[in-house]
Formats: structure tokens, sequence, C-alpha cells
């Protein structure tokens, strides 16, 4: 019970740092990122490989967050001049172009065979090193809140929200929003890497399987239920929605008679439900107010 | 490549690319009245495929029969979507629309796979030989499949470009505000173009199931090519998409001898990009305000 817990624990954090990264892209910048997932697979299958050469784990993980930061850096270019909806589907065609070439690319990733056998983090630590990975990505979750709480207070995130606020106004008084746009783009993107090292590590084995477009949109679900912009929506809305994705596996035993393939499918449904129901009656997240 | 390969694989991506120009042509409809970009729109497909499954399964009935069935079983979950969801979401930041959209998508997507299952289907279709023309290759399928593509994009362009229905479309497009103080009245338009929108989906995807198969994927896998050809075409236009459609199908084609078949949607979204980058209007758009 107590593994499983831990399990569910170190998912939900997971989701709460990539929920986090992309609060600062799409919560403060207003910047559409539809391919979360990308950045998260970018981030596992670096940390993955480069630990399978030997590479210690510290540096798999630093390297994830620098190679997938890097490569938001064109999509981040490409984004100053695309409206939301453009970037929107940009994103989401990135994110299905990296899958398929991680999938084609087998003499590098092993393609749909996938890389089993990573090292666990903290592995020297035996039983309790699912409870140190949990303690880190909990401290680093904290960190990660403390350090956007204090970027949004100072004035280069006083600036950030004045892009994702007005533009036009912000170039107006002689801004020049572009290369911040580009910085926190690198940034969600670099964060998303880091929760794929921790969840190539934590599952130890990774398939591209598991970076399909769902995964971005739990995120995204996630961050408009809690509320985008805030922290505190971030996370609460990452917590919800574990809450969400483990329920419905007890809810099979309330609905009898439908298989485990059905169930599967009926949870689906019901993301695609609840990401309508609340763009339609809660635009602002559970926790933020009924207006817009 | 000898040119009768190069022919063969000429042919095939036309024939693609008349199949991608229905839901470009959906998308494009959509993008430029409702102003976003509907990816539900690779959805109605798959629910107009497996509507014309079901069709079939259910009394043996003709193709044709069951393509007209699922025109209007899909024309009535596209305008029901319109009225439950994107009429409420008017006027709320474009990112709204997309996400319930998405979330449409998976609802659709995933409904379909509960009662039909992730096994892949195909039409009730006759087996029949390809002719050949000193090696040059066409499927009687192909050529009918060409044929309905090319009648329903030309049943859609009388009504956009030779019906009132069509000019207040196109009114409203240009300027909702102006077309409203006009005495066009929003509310029916509307309706009727997301009942268009979703029989035209419809037969895209029953065509797309009888040139590969139906899976409850088919859909979703066809929406970011749908795009690519709706931008390369020019956003809102029309004309636009069904020639962004051929062209990102037969480059798509010619390029599988280089990179293999499993790269054509990684090429759609290079496509994609480059155009943003070098010509964000498209072939047939105005340029529009970009910021």
């Amino acid at each position: 019970m107590i593994a499983y817990l831990c399990a569910i624990g170190v998912i939900a954090l997971i989701y709460c740092l990539l929920a986090l990264g992309l609060n600062l892209q799409f919560g403060l910048t207003r910047l559409v990122n539809f391919g979360v997932v990308a950045f998260f697979a970018v981030g596992a299958y670096t940390s993955g490989l480069l630990s399978l050469q030997g590479v210690p784990l510290a540096l798999c993980f630093v390297a994830a967050g620098v190679l997938s930061g890097l490569l938001a850096l064109p999509i981040g270019l490409l984004s100053l001049r695309l409206r939301d909806d453009y970037l929107a589907i940009v994103t989401l065609g990135f994110s299905e172009a990296v899958r398929i070439s991680i999938q084609q690319e087998s003499w590098l990733t092993k393609g749909v065979q996938g890389l089993p056998g990573l090292p666990k983090l903290f592995a020297a630590w035996g039983p309790v090193s699912d409870l140190a990975t949990f303690a880190t990505l909990l401290a680093l979750v904290a960190l990660v809140s403390w350090g956007t709480v204090r970027l949004t207070r100072s004035p280069f995130g006083r600036l950030l929200k004045a892009i994702g606020d007005d533009e036009a106004a912000l170039s107006a008084l002689g801004k020049d929003p572009a290369w911040f746009k580009v910085q926190v783009f690198m940034l969600g993107a670099a964060l998303a890497g880091v929760a794929g090292a921790f969840y190539a590590h934590f599952i130890t084995f990774i398939t591209p399987e598991q970076f399909i477009p769902l995964i971005t949109f739990y995120v995204w679900m996630g961050l408009v239920m809690g509320g985008a912009g805030s922290v505190r929506g971030a996370v609460f809305g990452s917590l919800l929605l574990m809450v969400f994705l483990e329920g419905s596996r007890f809810a099979k035993d309330w609905v009898p008679g439908v298989s485990e393939v059905g169930m599967a499918s009926l949870r689906l449904a019901a993301v695609g439900l609840a990401l309508i129901l609340v763009t339609l009656y809660r635009p602002n997240g559970l926790f933020g107010g009924k207006s817009q | 490549m000898t040119w009768i390969a190069f022919a063969n694989l000429l042919i095939n991506g036309l024939i693609e690319g008349l199949v991608v120009a229905l839901p470009a042509l959906a998308m494009t409809l959509v993008m430029g009245v409702n102003r976003f970009p509907n990816a539900a729109t690779g959805d109605f497909l798959t629910t107009g495929a497996y509507a014309a499954v079901a069709v079939q399964m259910l009394g043996g009935w003709p193709l044709w029969a069951a393509a007209l069935a699922s025109m209007a079983a899909t024309a009535v979950v596209s305008a029901g979507s319109y009225t439950l969801i994107f009429r409420k979401l008017a006027g709320r930041p474009m990112v709204s629309s997309m996400l319930a959209a998405i979330g449409l998508g998976f609802l659709l997507r995933s409904l379909i796979s509960f009662f039909a299952g992730h096994d892949q289907r195909t039409f009730d279709l006759p087996l029949v030989r390809a002719w050949n023309f000193g090696g040059v290759r066409l499927l009687p399928t192909d050529v009918a499949i060409a044929g309905i593509a090319v009648l329903c994009l030309l049943v859609v362009f009388v009504l956009i470009y030779k019906t009132s229905f069509g000019r207040q479309l196109r009114a409203v497009a240009d300027s909702a505000d102006l077309a409203r103080a006009s005495g066009i009245r929003a509310g029916g338009l509307m309706l009727s173009l997301w009942v268009l929108v979703g029989a035209l989906s419809a037969i895209g995807g029953v065509l797309l199931g009888m040139k590969a198969i139906v899976s409850p994927e088919m859909g979703w896998e066809s929406l970011i090519p749908a795009f690519a050809a709706m931008v390369l075409g020019g956003i809102g236009s029309p004309v636009g998409a069904v020639l962004g459609a051929l062209l990102l199908c037969v480059a798509q084609e010619l390029a599988v001898p280089l990179l293999g078949p499993s790269y054509k949607l990684v090429l759609s979204f290079v496509v994609l990009a480059l155009v943003l980058l070098l010509r964000p209007a498209g072939i047939m758009g105005r340029v529009q305000l970009v910021r």
C-alpha cells in the first residue's frame, strides 16, 4: 500500500512539474504549448540513453533539462511570429513528429521496443529509493513553485504577465517582448525535460507509446482545472488530475461488465468531457472565480 | 526512380490529396467563420467512417447508402457540438475553443473505441484488379474515391460561391459585425455551416476508410496533414485548402522513397512550419495581421 501511494505520489509530482512548466508558458505568458509531451519525451530519452552509457544520473538529469530547453529554442523563435491557434497546432504537430522520430530511429532509441532496465534514482538505498525519489521531487516542486512566485513578483515576472495580458501595449511602451517569450518557453521546456528524466528513472522502462499527445492534455487539464496563471492552481490542479485518473481505475469495481480495454476508453472519454466542461463552465479553474 | 514509379507515386499523392482536401476544407470553413482551428475535425472523420461501417453491418446496405446515412449522423454530431459547446465559447479566447475541440475529439474517439473496439475494420467493397497501363497502375476504387471527392468539392464550392447561404457565410467571415448590421442572422447560418462541416467530414472519413482502413485513430492521424494543407493554402481560403492538400500529399508521396512511409506526418509538420515561417498567408491567402 505504501509502495502504491509512493508511486502515485511520484507520478503526481511529475505532473506537477509539467504543469508548473506549462504555467510559465501559458499561465504567465499566454504561450499556447500543445506539445508538452515532446519535451517530456526528449528529457526521458536523453537521460535514459545517457544513463545506459554509464553517465552519472545527476549529469543525465542536467542533460535532459538542457537538451529539452534547447529543443524549445526553434519552436520559441517560431512562436514569435505565430498567433495562438497556429502555435497550438504547430506544437502539437511537433510533439507527434518527435514521437514518430523516436519510434523510427531505432539505431538510437531501440524504436518501439523501448529502453528497458534504466537505473533507478537512489538505487543503492534499496527499499527506500522510491521514497527518496518522492522527497527529491517534492523538494524540486517546492523550489520551482517558490521560484515561480518570486519570478511573478519580480520586474521580470511583471513583464511576462504584461506580455500575456496585452502585448501590443507593452510594445508601445518600447519593451521588446520577443526574447522574454523565448526564454520562458525554453525554461518551461527544460522543466518538462527534467520531469521526463524523473519519469524514465522511476518507471525504468520507456517506449514511444508512453509519449502520446494525451499526456499533453492531461497536463493541460490539470492546469486549467486548477486555474492557469497561479502556482497554487497548477499544483492543486495536477493533484486533482491524479485523483481523477487513479480514482477512475477503482471505478471499474462499481461498473460491472466492462472490460479492462473498455474501461480505458471510458476513462479517456471522461478526460475529454472534463476538458469540455472545464472550458465551458470554469475557465478560471475550480479555484478561480466564475467570471473570466 | 523511373518515370513509372514516379507516375504511380504522383497518382497516389493526387488521390490522397483529394481525400485530405475534404477535412482541410471543413477546417478552413470553421476557421474562416468561427475563428478557431477545429481540432475535432479528424474525429468527425472517424465518426463518419464508423457510422458508415455500422450502417453497413446493420443491414447489408450498399456503401453509398451507408455513406449518406453517415453524413446525416455526423452532421447531427457536428451541429450538436456547435450548439452545445462552440456557440457558447464564441468571444472567449481562442484557446478555450481549441481545448474544448480537443476534449470533444477525445470524447468521440473513446466512445467509438468503447463500442466498436480497437480492431481495424474495412468497408464491404468488391475486390477489383488494378488497371495496368504499361506499369502505371490505377485502382478502380481509387478512381471512384477521386471522383466522389471531386464531386463533393464541387458541391461545396457551388454552395459557397453561388448561393445566398455562401454569400452570407462569406460576409460573416469577412466581418461578423458588418454582416449582423446588414441583417444576416447568424444563428441558422452557423447551424447550416456546421451541418455542412459534419457531412463533409463524414464523406472524408468514408473515403479515407475506402482508401486504407477504418480505425479509431484514423481521423486524429489526418488532423496534422489537414491542418498543414489548410495553412499551406491560406487560412480561410477554400480553394487554397484544396490546392494545399494536393500539393502536400503529392510532396508526401514523392518523399516516400527517400524517407519511408512513417515520416509522412513529420513531413506535414515540416511543411507546416516552413510555410508559417516563409509565407504565413499561404498560397491563396491574403496577408493578414500576424502578431
